[in-house]
Parts: structure tokens; sequence; C-alpha cells
């Protein structure tokens, strides 16, 4: 039996892929990484790299005086024993770095320096993408739903897909809630409406957390209230938010979390037109442990 | 033999080594984090995070690419491909963009089996149609643009129409340059190829699982790279900075795809980042970027290299960004 050390090599690799999936699971460290929408996905492939590494094994001893069991059909690709053994190790190095960096660097949320370099926070074009979802009408309120969503996280993970009905509650809920509450599960629906037509929504009062962004052309009293709402991963985050006014504006730093409580005025900053959030009551919070929004998918069936 | 004990070591140093990480990384919580004199750059931290963020989104798609490139590598002969591949050139190009549009795909896990086909003797222009449809139509990029575009069917019709036609203009032109497979290392003996067409199905299916193994470990070194230049350049690159160019038509369209590019976004996702930019630019230029992220990105760049010659990717992106370019501005002028 000869010991063929790259095939284990690539075992391990295998075996290291499914740990790392697994280990954001577990510690939901998956929810800084893509929408847990996809969790399903990143699951399925976890299982899939274990399946690979068992059959990964059955190569890593092989009989003597066989050249390789794989070399009897000649391919067009690597088997790992085709190339010089520098490349080789260029090869592995580069598919152990995400391993690497995965298992012992910390995930980093989205934070203001990317909102600054994301841009588009406040011109309202965001809000714009809504237009057709408008036509919903009338009423009550949320507080209901959102005590539950808030005690059942299970619940809270898989809702990102809302039937129609449970939608259109929701957006009744816009027009008539004495608060408007911009929990995680609307906000981008409600952030939508509410800076495609601002006019409509000025003098209520609007509840929500986010963190604190602040760019060149602001007023000392200016920030902007902010979350980043991914689509499939971080790497398509964008940041939503609404400016802000507020006379304590000037103490607080970028990045901090806040809740507030505040009512929506109209404003224009750069020419466009958009909801201005005065702040009535405020509070600095803790990271929230869905600091991301996303978007809502609407089971049409 | 020196060498071949030095080599022994260095194996085994590596075994050593990914043993420990395994065990520290999966049984503790990270060094990181009761080591705080060890502190990284947060920028890095970011630009970590994005990178692994778009490897755990293109993964499972990659592993069902290295699957279905293993299947065909063990189960499709090439007198099958033969045999289904029409003999006209340009009927071999519509059926290959018709199958690629009902095949769901992303552009990174379609490369593989691209390569897969087109040493199995399908030929390069049919490959570049297949592997351009492939992740641009399908039914959820369809429903996704629908969705990021305020429910509207013009967007998501516009995307699937104008991308088919690109894709078809695209691989016609490629069959009028190229004729050979342009593969990087061509395969010798094909005719060895497979295994005994009487192998079990058993026997065979092991081999399709290996050969997906070998597939994985191939690609996989690309994809990371490709990743790993997408998210440094999300994290060093400001997008404001380059969107600042975009004033007129044409350099708008340009900035939009050269952001499409650059983002390297899955082509499930590009639509939401594209409405973004509704207020700012005209529709044909996000057209442009609908269409032109999914077909032509950094991460599948750098997987293309890894497969086909240069020159024929040189060709490819030149041809791919001229023709968009073209359609997108053909509409426009209607």
């Amino acid at each position: 039996m000869k010991f063929q050390a790259h095939q284990a090599f690539r075992a391990m690799i295998l075996f290291a892929f499914f740990a790392f999936l697994i280990k954001l699971h577990m510690s939901g460290d998956i929810l800084k990484y893509v929408n847990p929408k996809y969790n399903f996905l990143s699951q399925t492939a976890a299982y899939l790299f274990l399946f690979l590494f068992f059959i990964q094994c059955t190569r890593i001893w092989t009989r003597k005086n066989k050249h390789g069991e794989h070399c009897y059909h000649k391919c067009n690709h690597d088997h790992g024993d085709s190339h010089s053994p520098v490349k080789k190790r260029i090869a592995y190095s580069i598919l152990t770095f995400p391993l690497l960096t995965g298992f012992f660097l910390p995930a980093k949320l989205m934070d203001a320096s990317m909102a600054s370099k994301k841009g588009i926070i406040l011109n309202g074009t965001v809000g714009l993408q809504k237009e057709a979802k408008s036509e919903t009408g009338t009423p009550p309120s949320l507080y209901a739903q959102e005590e539950k969503i808030a005690i059942d996280h299970e619940v809270a993970v898989d809702r990102k897909e809302v039937k129609k009905e449970a939608y259109d509650e929701k957006m009744k809920q816009l027009e008539n809630a004495e608060v408007i509450d911009m929990n995680e599960e609307v906000f981008d629906p409600y952030y939508g409406q509410i800076s495609e037509n601002p006019e409509k929504y000025k003098g209520r009062t609007l509840k929500m957390k986010g963190f604190v962004y602040k760019e060149k052309g602001f007023q000392p009293n200016q920030f902007a209230m902010t979350r980043f709402l991914i689509t499939h991963c971080v790497a398509d985050a964008t940041s939503i938010g609404f400016l802000t006014e507020f006379e304590k504006a000037q103490t607080l730093q970028q990045d901090t979390w806040l809740e507030i409580e505040g009512t929506l005025e109209l404003t224009t900053y750069n020419g466009w037109e958009m909801p201005l959030i005065k702040v009535n009551s405020w509070k600095v919070i803790k990271e929230p442990k869905e600091p991301y929004v996303y978007p809502i998918w609407i089971k049409i069936l | 033999m020196d060498r071949g004990i030095r080599l022994f070591f260095l194996d085994l140093m590596l075994l050593m080594l990914g043993a420990v990480i395994i065990y520290f990384g999966f049984f503790s919580d990270g060094i990181t984090n009761q080591n705080s004199s060890f502190q990284m750059p947060s920028s890095f931290l970011q630009l970590n995070t994005i990178f692994l963020s778009i490897l755990i989104e293109a993964i499972p798609f990659v592993l069902l690419g290295v699957f279905i490139a293993g299947f065909i590598q063990i189960f499709i002969t090439e007198e099958q491909i033969q045999k289904w591949i029409p003999k006209n050139r340009f009927s071999a190009v519509l059926m290959s963009c018709v199958v690629g549009a009902c095949f769901p795909a992303c552009e990174c896990g379609i490369v593989p089996i691209v390569r897969r086909l087109v040493a199995k003797g399908v030929p390069i222009y049919a490959g570049v149609g297949f592997l351009l449809t492939g992740p641009l139509i399908n039914p959820i990029v369809i429903l996704s643009t629908y969705m990021a575009f305020g429910n509207d069917l013009k967007m998501a019709s516009l995307r699937m129409g104008v991308g088919f036609a690109a894709a078809l203009i695209i691989a016609l032109v490629t069959s009028l340059v190229f004729r050979k497979n342009q593969l990087k290392r061509v395969p010798e003996n094909t005719i060895e190829h497979g295994l005994n067409p009487k192998a079990s199905f058993v026997k065979k299916f092991w081999h399709m699982l290996k050969h997906a193994i070998d597939e994985f470990f191939d690609m996989g070194k690309y994809l990371i790279l490709g990743a790993f230049f997408a998210a440094f350049i999300q994290t060093y690159v400001s997008a404001q900075s380059l969107l600042q160019i975009g004033e007129g038509w044409v350099s708008s369209t340009l900035v939009m795809m050269g952001l499409a590019y650059l983002l390297s976004l899955c082509s499930e996702a590009d639509a939401f980042i594209g409405a973004s930019f509704r207020n700012l630019f005209p529709t044909s230029s996000i057209l442009a970027f609908l269409i032109y992220g999914p077909m032509l990105d950094l991460k599948n760049t750098i997987m293309l290299f890894s497969v086909f010659k240069v020159k024929f990717v040189l060709y490819l992106m030149v041809i791919i960004t001229a023709t968009v370019f073209m359609c997108v501005s053909f509409l426009s002028g209607l």
C-alpha cells in the first residue's frame, strides 16, 4: 500500500469546507454572509462536501506498483499528480486560504465605511423599485404579529418569503398604524413606500433601528439612519436609510446603533425631495442579532 | 531522492497544519476572540467577509457544475454528442442558446460544464452560446428581475430578449473566428477517455464522483482567486467615484458595464443592484448592466483563462463587450 499525500490533503480540504460551512450554520454567523433564504443551498453544499470527503478517502491508500489508479484514462484535467510540485503547492495554498481566514478571522458587519463606498443611500432611487406594489390599500395595527416574530426566531429566519395576503396585510398596517414600525421584516417594502411618496407619510411617527452614517454634505445636526439590504450575499449589499435630524447628532459616532422614534417631514437633499426624520426619542442599542434587512419575496401561489 | 524526501516532509507538514486548523477552527471559538493583541485592519476583515460570502454563495452552484461535468465525462460519449449537435453552424448555435436558456446555472458553475462539453467534441461556438445563456436566462433570474423592477415585466423581458439575441450574435461571430476547441490542455487520446462503455453503472457512478472531486479542485482555486479580486475591488474601490464618470449615454452605459464586470454579482442578485441605479442612468444603461454581468465578470474571466487559450478568452471578451454594447445602443436608438 502506498500513502498518497496529496490525495489525503484533498480529503482534508473537502472535510474542512464541510466543517467551515457547518460551523457557520451552527454559530449563526452565516447571517453575516448570506441571506438566510439561501441557507438550504449552503447546507446542501456542506453535506455534499462531506460525501465527497468519504469518496476521496478511498483514494488515499493505493496498491503499490500501480501508476496511480486514475491514470489509465488520460484526460485534460488535474488529478493532483500532473503538475510540478511547486505549482501544486501554490494551488493548495489558494484552496486553504479561504479556510484559514474563514476559521480564524471574525466576520465583519458592513459598516459606514462600506456605505460610503457603495454610495446611493439617500437619493430615494432604491425606493422607486417598489412602484407596482404600491396599489395595496388599507388598515390594523402591527403589534400582535410583531411580538410573535420577536419570540419565535425560527419563524423569523424563514419568513422572508411571505404569502401575498400576509404582505398585503403588512402594507395596510403601514397606511393606518399610529406608529410606523420599521421592523426587519417590513423594512424594505416600507422604506420603498415612504421614500417613494414622502408627502403621503408626512407628519406620521416612525420607529426604527439603524446605524449612524454621516457624509460630507450633511449638516452638523444630520445623519442617516442606515441599514444594509442583502439580496443574496453581502457582496450585493445596498445601503438604504433615512436622512435624520437630531440636535445631538454631533455627539454620535459613525456606526453607532440607535433605536429612534421620530416624525416624518419633507426635505430636499441634492435636489431630491425625500423624507426626513425629526427625532423625538432615541436610545443607543447593541448591534442587533439580525443586522441586515432582506427584500421580501411574495409567494404568489 | 533527496528532493522526494523533502517533498514528503513538506506534505506531512501541510497535513499536520491542516489538522491543527480544523481542530482549532472547529472546536475553539476562533483564536482572535480571546487574543485581542492580534488585530487585523478592519478593511481587511471587511474584504474577507465579502470574499467568503461570494464563495459561500457560489460554491453550491459550482458543486452542481462539477457534478454535471463529471456526469458528462463518464456517461456521455463523443458519438452521442456528434449525433445531437446539428451539423449546420447556425442551428448548432441556436440549439446551444436554447439549451442554455433552459438550464439553470450561474456564471462560475457553468465553466466546468462547458469545458467538459467542448472536450467531448461540442463545437466551441455552441459551447459559447451555452456559456452565455446559461446564467443569463433562467427562471430564478427572470423572477428576481421582475421583482426588482417593481413587478414590471418590461425590464425582465428586455433582459431575456436582448440577452438572447446578443448571445446568438456572439456565438455566431465566435464561429466565424474560431474553429478548434480552444482548450488550453488538449485532451490526449480522447478515445481512451471514458471507461469501458460496458462497465457497470455503479462503477461508472463511482468514477463520476471522483471526476467531480478532481474538477472541483481544478476549478476551485480559480473561483477563489476570482472571488478574492472581486471582494478586493468592492472593499477598496468606491462605486461612487465610478459613477461620477457616467455622464451622457455612452459613458453611462460603459460605466454600468464596467461595474457589472468588477462587482461580479450573481445573476440572481444583480437585478436589485441594477434597479437602484434607475434614477441615475437611462434604462438602456441598466439593461447593459443586467446583460453584461452574467455573461462576463471578474471571477468568471479568471476561470475562463484557466480553461481556454488566452487569445481566445481575450477575443471573446472583446466580442461580448462590443456586441452587448451595440445591442443595447440599437435598442435605445429605436
